[in-house]
């Protein structure tokens, strides 16, 4: 990867998180991922919508009106790369929308020709079992990303995922680590805190987050602690 | 003590038509990859053995282990930063470390940690697709020593079997590229630790334990290992159902 697109997605990444530490909202810093995508790659706009599932999805933000038509057309049809990339938890490259979208989604391609839109990229956030939603970038030019943008492109997705899952925090404000979301042992610590509490996985996630804030340590020492047995899942239950 | 050279070739045959037969079935790719790293230990003489892909974001993540031990795990994660594996993917060559006590001043944060699980050699093998390294083979020894030519080789065919393994799980659709795959293999990863997570914690078993329980399960019923994995953090599964198929008490 350039030194250069390094720099820059942990330079974003430093600023959302700041930006909730200070207060921020959690719109304000999916619409600071979304300008960075605009900024760093070679995309005109970007979009994140929270789903899940088919029936149930809301448009969090949109970076313009090209890119609010996208989400609104897909939603109104219940078909297009974001939803795809939802349902198949796969990153979808479609270079060329309209060369080849027909084949994937023949109502959104022919809806898609009347806006300027060359190419569109879709990929899920998620987090193993943990389906959030999706970001949607799309350029007016027909086109690939390069290596190294596809990249920059996962780690601000990365950003992405970490905001949205933080949403889920609510009001345990300030509660934003730099969560290394890349550790096995926050996994199956997450699946433990699951089976202690018979809760949804993004919740047990939250809580294994809360729990690390409110007692000043890393989520990853945590973790650490619950797989090692050293700290019983139940003393992250409510008081 | 060293198999004859027939039963050797005997195994060999097995393991690769076993692959293949896998190949055209619809399985599952950390099912798979993990099959071969177990073929790494029985046929390469390996004390462990783990495959790593590239998060094409500039680190490496553990797709397989042939144990699921935390402790071996750790010593893939720390591959992230420096190691074997790291210089492999990025070289694109494979790396021998016969005799890792003497690599600490290559490798200063990996080496004492290798050492310290009880591990004296380390060979990486690179899993390259045309002219991309996508991952590593990682393979450990107890005690230091070179990887012979021949299972050298084998090890490469191996490499090579994860490679076509991660790149046909699914049939190539329209757009289907590289990303794609990787970073669904890489996600069922994760699925995967949250789901033994879960059943640790509810059987009271460990990681190792808790893996092997989930993949006795997908085989008696014929499912796919990320898929079971899915149901069991999402909690369409219950638990109890799988640690029933293949219960092991925690040593």
């Amino acid at each position: 990867m350039g030194e250069t697109g390094d720099d820059a997605v942990q330079h974003v990444r430093d600023a959302v998180i700041t930006g909730l530490r200070g207060g921020g909202t959690g719109l304000a810093a999916i619409e600071s991922v979304c300008r960075a995508c605009v900024d760093l790659l070679p995309v005109d706009g970007a979009s994140v919508s929270v789903m899940t599932g088919v029936a149930s999805r809301e448009s969090l933000y949109a970076s313009d009106l090209t890119a609010s038509r996208i989400e609104a057309l897909q939603f109104s049809l219940g078909e297009g790369p974001c939803f795809q990339a939802f349902d198949t938890q796969r990153p979808v490259f479609t270079p060329d929308v309209r060369a080849t979208g027909a084949a994937a989604w023949p109502v959104f391609a022919a809806e898609i020709v009347t806006e300027p839109v060359g190419a569109v990229f879709a990929f899920p956030l998620v987090s193993g079992a943990i389906s959030i939603g999706a970001l949607d970038m799309y350029r007016r030019a027909p086109g690939w990303l390069s290596r190294d943008q596809v990249a920059v492109a996962l780690r601000v997705v990365d950003i992405a995922t970490l905001v949205l899952l933080g949403l889920r925090l609510g009001e345990v404000q300030g509660a934003w680590t730099d969560l290394p979301l890349s550790h096995a042992q926050v996994h199956q610590a997450t699946g433990m805190l699951i089976a202690e509490f018979a809760i949804p996985a993004e919740q047990a996630l939250a809580r294994l987050r809360g729990y690390a804030f409110a007692i000043g340590r890393l989520v990853d020492d945590v973790a650490d602690d619950l797989v090692s047995r050293r700290l019983a899942p139940v003393a992250l239950g409510p008081p | 003590m060293e198999t004859s050279e027939s039963a050797r070739e005997s195994q060999l045959l097995t393991a690769f038509v076993r692959m293949a037969d896998t190949l055209v079935d619809d399985y599952d790719i950390v099912e798979l990859v993990h099959q071969l790293v177990a073929y790494c230990v029985s046929l390469l003489n390996a004390d462990a053995a783990g495959l790593v892909l590239s998060d094409q974001r500039g680190g490496l993540q553990v797709l397989a282990s042939s144990t699921e031990e935390t402790r071996l795990l750790e010593l893939f994660q720390v591959q992230t930063n420096q190691g074997p594996c790291l210089d492999c993917v990025t070289t694109g060559e494979p790396v021998f470390a016969p005799d890792l006590a003497a690599e600490t001043a290559r490798w200063p944060r990996f080496v004492p940690r290798a050492l310290d699980q009880g591990f004296a050699s380390v060979h990486a093998i690179p899993l390259r697709l045309r002219r991309e390294t996508i991952g590593a083979l990682n393979l450990f020894g107890a005690r230091p020593g070179r990887l012979r030519a021949q299972d050298t080789d084998l090890a490469r065919a191996l490499a090579d079997t994860a490679t076509i393994g991660i790149m046909q799980e699914r049939a190539i659709h329209r757009g289907e590229v590289l990303t794609e795959q990787l970073q669904n293999a890489l996600n069922n990863r994760v699925t995967i630790e949250q789901a033994k997570g879960v059943l640790a914690h509810a059987g009271q078993v460990d990681m190792d334990a808790a893996f092997q329980a989930l993949r006795v399960y997908g085989r008696g019923n014929n499912a796919r290992l990320s898929d079971v994995a899915r149901q069991i953090v999402t909690r369409a599964l219950d638990p109890r159902v799988i640690l029933g198929a293949g219960k092991q008490p925690m040593s």
